[in-house]
């Protein structure tokens, strides 16, 4: 079978497949790709680690301290100026609650716009590997957001052994961590596809997400909880949907207590959404994208 | 496959074109995307008109043509690095592209991580680059220099890193572009053993400004002018063609014009 065959700028696939099969192969397709590209997710997720603290001789330890400084900026500024719902009491003192809640929150909004800021410049950064090469430039969405998952992993543990010292114990539903991570995972690797597509078509993209990052923080419960907003805004603020996220991880992380069934099928639903979406869109203008950059 | 004779062919062209979309705003690659089905916004810029080709199994190919007639594109759109516009392609086989490998180096980082990087993005496994490092290390001739970073390589150390590590990618087509032209004559004779060597089992496509080189490499030489084959046949005979018609034929200014 030929490695390449196209016919007038459309790439001819052989099998011929029902609506059912093509349907299965779509819902399959991004794994299977980063399986097949696995040895050179590695090689390319190791150099982004390795230039993130480049000519840093502290290195890692930047990554500890940073939320380690916002738990005391954030303790420090917020202690007793705003309203924390009993629930989110989870130690003696008032302070460390502060601290601990608005961790939580912070931990998912920095994930969240590490990635908005970058994806949209993120094929411009390889645009040497993506014109030259063959490359497989949906990776990048997935080997980007692999690296900001290390460092996001890094804060939960530091908030994790915060949470030791101050309140003593864990809640057992911790171990639940993963099912909501991993969704945010893909729900972040869909949206940096869409961005990153975007990106490469127009740099306005780029100075819209650094406008309004900032803004979202405010659009996001981490000073706050949704359920101190009035209604009808607490129900609209899932329309944010890193509402949910934040919601679902100071469930388990903090109250120790399982989440809304809505409020975490909201969550499912935007990741998968946005996972498949971003991909159907990146895969859409991929052929286009590389005579664009 | 079950008949020889379609194995044999590992490129097929026919009627290949390539137009690349010029935009007079830079937004206006935006619109078309959303708007494109109503109404276009670009001027369209030939580079391949009509490339009809067949290439077999263990030929070697030198393309000659003028900057900008259009080589680097066909051998960018055998490479499936970008799509033709028209015509029908088919190939089959690993291809490496040689283009231009050394511009993907990470300048922070030490020649032995890049080794890493390139041969994963060339589809080699990390397994398969650990194996034939000191192989790569040693065809480079670098010496310490590889656990430098890329920044303080010479331009010539950069580009025999970069042949180095296609050289042990194990193509079947190994796509071929200026990428010697700045190494010393040392490892230019190096090269173009290797590359003879690599003939016996691979197809060779190969972009040269150097005559010397195609004439002493290839079994076929094709002479591309503004998108089209103008001559193919034996290396000696296109190349004097070509000689004598770039004596005769002025550097046309008006040659990358949208406007045709």
């Amino acid at each position: 079978m030929p490695s390449v065959n196209v016919v007038n700028g459309k790439q001819i696939v052989v099998e011929n497949l029902g609506p059912v099969e093509r349907t299965i192969r779509f819902f399959y397709r991004p794994f299977g790709q980063m399986w097949h590209h696995r040895d050179l997710i590695q090689a390319i997720l190791r150099r982004e680690v390795a230039e993130r603290f480049k000519g840093s001789i502290a290195g890692w330890v930047w990554a500890v301290v940073a939320p380690l400084l916002a738990i005391a900026v954030y303790t420090f500024f917020f202690a007793g100026r705003l309203d924390l719902p009993r629930e989110y009491m989870v130690t003696s003192g008032q302070n460390t609650s502060y601290a601990l809640f608005i961790l939580s929150g912070i931990v998912v909004f920095n994930f969240w716009s590490e990635m908005a800021f970058r994806a949209p410049m993120l094929l411009h950064e390889y645009v040497h590997f993506i014109k030259q090469t063959i490359f497989p430039s949906d990776m990048l969405a997935v080997i980007s957001t692999l690296r900001a998952t290390l460092y996001t992993v890094i804060s939960v543990v530091v908030l994790m052994v915060f949470q030791v010292i101050v309140a003593g114990h864990l809640p057992w539903t911790w171990l639940l961590l993963p099912l909501i991570l991993i969704p945010f995972v893909a729900f972040l690797v869909g949206m940096a596809w869409f961005l990153c597509a975007i990106g490469a078509f127009t740099r306005d993209a780029g100075y819209l997400m650094i406008n309004i990052v900032p803004l979202f923080m405010f659009a996001t419960p981490v000073f706050y909880s949704q359920t101190q907003l009035p209604p009808p805004l607490d129900f609209w603020l899932y329309a944010n949907a890193l509402t949910g996220y934040v919601e679902v991880m100071r469930d388990i992380m903090l109250v120790g207590t399982l989440p809304n069934w809505q409020v975490y099928a909201w969550t499912l639903f935007t990741s998968i959404f946005t996972f498949y979406f971003g991909y159907w869109f990146f895969d859409r203008y991929r052929n286009v994208i590389v005579d664009v950059l | 496959m079950s008949s020889s004779t379609y194995s044999d062919i590992v490129v097929e062209a026919k009627h290949l074109g390539k137009a690349y979309q010029l935009y007079a705003r830079r937004n206006d690659w935006l619109k078309q995307v959303m708007f494109g089905w109503a109404k276009s916004y670009f001027k369209p810029f030939t580079v391949l008109r009509d490339i009809n080709l067949q290439i077999q199994r263990g030929e070697s190919i030198g393309f000659l043509g003028r900057n900008g007639c259009g080589k680097s594109t066909l051998l960018q759109v055998i490479c499936g690095m970008t799509l033709p516009s028209h015509g029908e392609l088919r190939v089959s086989g690993r291809i490496a592209p040689v283009l231009a490998l050394g511009s993907t180096f990470d300048l922070e980082l030490s020649g032995r991580e890049n080794v890493m990087i390139g041969g994963a993005v060339l589809g080699l496994k990390r397994a398969e680059v650990q194996r034939k490092f000191n192989s790569i290390a040693e065809f480079a001739g670098i010496g310490d220099y590889m656990d430098q970073p890329v920044k303080h390589y010479s331009m010539g150390m950069r580009t025999r890193l970069a042949f180095s590590i296609c050289a042990h990618v194990e193509a079947e087509i190994l796509v071929v572009d200026e990428a010697l032209a700045v190494g010393d004559a040392a490892f230019q004779r190096k090269c173009l053993d290797w590359i003879d060597n690599f003939r016996k089992t691979g197809t060779l496509l190969f972009v040269s400004h150097s005559m010397a080189e195609v004439r002493r490499l290839c079994t076929r030489a094709i002479w591309i002018e503004d998108g089209c084959i103008r001559e193919q046949g034996d290396p000696s005979e296109v190349i004097r063609n070509y000689h004598r018609a770039l004596l005769v034929e002025k550097d046309d200014v008006h040659r990358f014009s949208a406007a045709r």
